[in-house]
C-alpha cells in the first residue's frame, strides 16, 4: 500500500438503489487534518457518499480504506471503525429518552470502556465548550434545533474520533440558529479535526473548507481548493450551480 | 307510605339473608378468595411469559423486516402468530389440557398459565412490533454511527423508546388476559369466576355471586389502570 497518510481512500465507489445509479465510480482521498466540504444539487449522491464512508450505505462495488484499513471488505469489523467516524446529521437523531448528558456518555460507557466519571468529564468538558453546560440534565425536546445540533457534534467528540461526518448539519435549522452550529463546526476545524461535511452553506466552504468536492448525478464533477471553486468553477454544471446558490 | 317503609325494610333485611348465605354460610366467601388467588397466579405468569415470548418474537420479526436475516426463524414466528391469532383462547386452553397433557398428570394451573403464556404472547409480540418499526430510522441509524452493533442499538436506543411507546398497548393486554382467564373454568379449575358460578350452583341465588365477581374483576381493572396512567406520566418526563 501506499505509504500517504491518507484517512480515506475511495476507490471506484458505486452505489445503486434498484436501477437507480447514485454514486458512479467515485474515487477520491481524504488526508488527516483536511476539512472536505461536498456541496450539489438535491440528489446528487452527497449525502450517499458521506454516508457510505461509514458504511451506513452499503457500497454496490468499490472499496474503502480508512487509515489503511479496507473496511468494505467482508471480515471487517465495521463497528469497530465507526466508533472513530463520528457522524453528525440533518435532523439530529438525538436519543429523546435519554438525557443530554448520558445521551454524550452512554457511547464512551458502553464502547471506550470508560467509567462513569470519565465519561461525564469529557462530557462536561465539551458542553462547556459549546456553552450548554446548564442543558446537562435537560431532555433532547426541551432544547432548540441549534442546541440540539450542538450536542449532536459533542456526542461524536465524546467518542474521540479521528474524523466526524457532518450530513447537511443546519439544513433543518431556523435561519437564526444556523451560525451556532457553524461556529462550533468552525472552531473544530481551526483544531485541526478532520471533517467532511455535505452543506448548502457556500459561506462557511468558501471560509473553512481546505478543499471542496462537487458532486452531481453521483461523479465528482470538481474537486479544488474553494477559492478556485468559487472564483474559477471550469464546468458548465459547477457554473450553473454556483449561479442558482450563490446571490 | 307505612307499606313503603315495610318494603324498604324487607328489601335489606332479604338482602343481607342473601349475602349471609352467599358468602357467610359454610365459608363460601372462600370460593371467591381461593379463586381470585389462581386468577392472579394464573394471569401473573402467562402475563410474564407472553412478555418474554412476546419481545422475542417481535425483535426476530423486526430484524428480520429491516436487515433480511433470520428468514427460518421468521418463518416459524408468523405461523406461530397465524395459529395463535386465528383461533380462540378457550380452544387453544381445551387443546392444550386435553390433547397436549392429554395422559399427564399435571397442575390445571400450570397449563393454564402455559396456555395462556402462549395466547398472550402473539398479542405482545405485534403491540412490540409495532412499537419497534414506529421509531424513527434516524435513531438506528445514529446509534450504528457511534459505533453500536446490531442488538446494542437495539437495547440501548430502540427498545427504551419502543417500550415507552407500546406501554398502554401492554397494559391493556394485560388486563384482557387478566379477564380472558375467566374460562378456565372449562378445565374444571376453580379461578375467581369459576368460585362465583359455584357459589350460584350452591344457594341457587345468581345475583350475589355473580355481581360480586364481576365487581372484584372491576377494582382490580381500575387499580391496574391507575397504575399504569401513573407509570405513563413518569415515561412522558421526557417530552415536556
Amino acid at each position: 500500500m501506499s505509504v500517504s497518510n491518507a484517512l480515506f481512500e475511495i476507490d471506484n465507489l458505486c452505489k445503486s438503489f434498484g436501477d437507480n445509479m447514485v454514486l458512479n465510480n467515485i474515487s477520491t482521498q481524504i488526508q488527516k487534518g483536511e476539512v472536505v466540504v461536498i456541496i450539489g444539487p438535491s440528489g446528487s449522491g452527497k449525502s450517499t457518499f458521506l454516508r457510505s464512508l461509514n458504511l451506513l450505505e452499503m457500497p454496490t462495488s468499490g472499496h474503502i480504506s480508512f487509515e489503511g484499513m479496507d473496511i468494505t471488505a467482508k471480515n471487517s469489523d465495521i463497528n469497530k471503525y465507526r466508533q472513530k467516524i463520528g457522524m453528525v446529521f440533518q435532523h439530529f437523531n438525538l436519543f429523546p429518552h435519554m438525557t443530554i448528558l448520558k445521551n454524550l456518555t452512554i457511547a464512551p460507557m458502553k464502547l471506550l470502556k470508560l467509567s462513569k466519571a470519565e465519561a461525564e468529564e469529557t462530557a462536561m468538558a465539551l458542553l462547556t465548550r459549546v456553552g450548554l453546560a446548564e442543558k446537562a440534565n435537560a431532555y433532547p425536546n426541551q432544547l432548540s434545533g441549534g442546541q440540539k445540533q450542538r450536542i449532536a457534534i459533542v456526542r461524536a467528540l465524546c467518542m474521540k474520533p479521528d474524523v466526524i461526518l457532518f450530513d447537511e448539519p443546519t439544513s433543518a435549522l431556523d435561519p437564526e440558529m444556523v451560525g451556532e452550529v457553524l461556529e462550533v463546526m468552525k472552531g473544530l476545524a481551526k483544531e485541526g479535526m478532520t471533517m467532511i461535511v455535505v452543506t448548502h452553506e457556500m459561506g462557511f466552504a468558501r471560509e473553512v473548507a481546505s478543499r471542496v468536492l462537487f458532486i452531481d448525478e453521483g461523479v465528482i464533477v470538481e474537486e479544488e481548493r474553494p477559492d478556485v471553486i468559487f472564483s474559477n468553477p471550469r464546468s458548465e454544471r459547477l457554473k450553473s450551480f454556483l449561479s442558482k446558490v450563490l446571490i | 307510605m307505612e307499606a313503603t317503609i315495610t318494603q324498604i325494610t324487607s328489601f335489606i333485611e332479604n338482602f343481607k339473608l342473601d349475602f349471609i348465605n352467599n358468602f357467610i354460610t359454610d365459608n363460601r366467601w372462600q370460593y371467591l378468595v381461593n379463586g381470585l388467588g389462581n386468577t392472579f397466579l394464573i394471569t401473573l405468569f402467562a402475563g410474564i411469559i407472553g412478555v418474554v415470548l412476546g419481545f422475542l418474537v417481535a425483535i426476530i420479526r423486526s430484524t428480520a423486516d429491516k436487515t433480511g436475516k433470520l428468514g427460518f426463524l421468521n418463518a416459524i414466528c408468523k405461523v406461530y402468530l397465524t395459529i395463535i391469532r386465528g383461533t380462540p383462547a378457550m380452544v387453544q386452553l381445551l387443546i392444550i389440557y386435553y390433547v397436549i397433557f392429554d395422559s399427564v398428570a399435571i397442575d390445571k394451573r400450570l397449563v393454564a398459565i402455559i396456555s395462556f403464556g402462549i395466547n398472550s404472547g402473539a398479542y405482545v409480540a405485534e403491540i412490540v412490533r409495532s412499537g419497534i418499526m414506529s421509531i424513527d430510522a434516524g435513531q438506528t441509524e445514529a446509534g450504528r454511527s457511534l459505533g453500536f452493533n446490531y442488538g446494542q442499538t437495539m437495547l440501548y436506543v430502540v427498545m427504551p423508546q419502543a417500550f415507552k411507546n407500546v406501554l398502554p398497548a401492554l397494559a391493556n393486554e394485560f388486563i384482557v388476559l387478566l379477564k380472558e382467564t375467566s374460562i378456565c373454568g372449562y378445565i374444571g379449575l376453580m379461578d375467581l369466576t369459576r368460585g362465583g358460578d359455584i357459589i350460584r350452583s350452591r344457594t341457587f341465588s345468581a345475583f350475589m355471586p355473580l355481581i360480586a365477581v364481576a365487581l372484584i374483576y372491576l377494582t382490580i381493572v381500575m387499580i391496574l389502570s391507575s397504575f399504569v396512567n401513573r407509570l405513563e406520566r413518569r415515561l412522558r418526563a421526557s417530552e415536556r
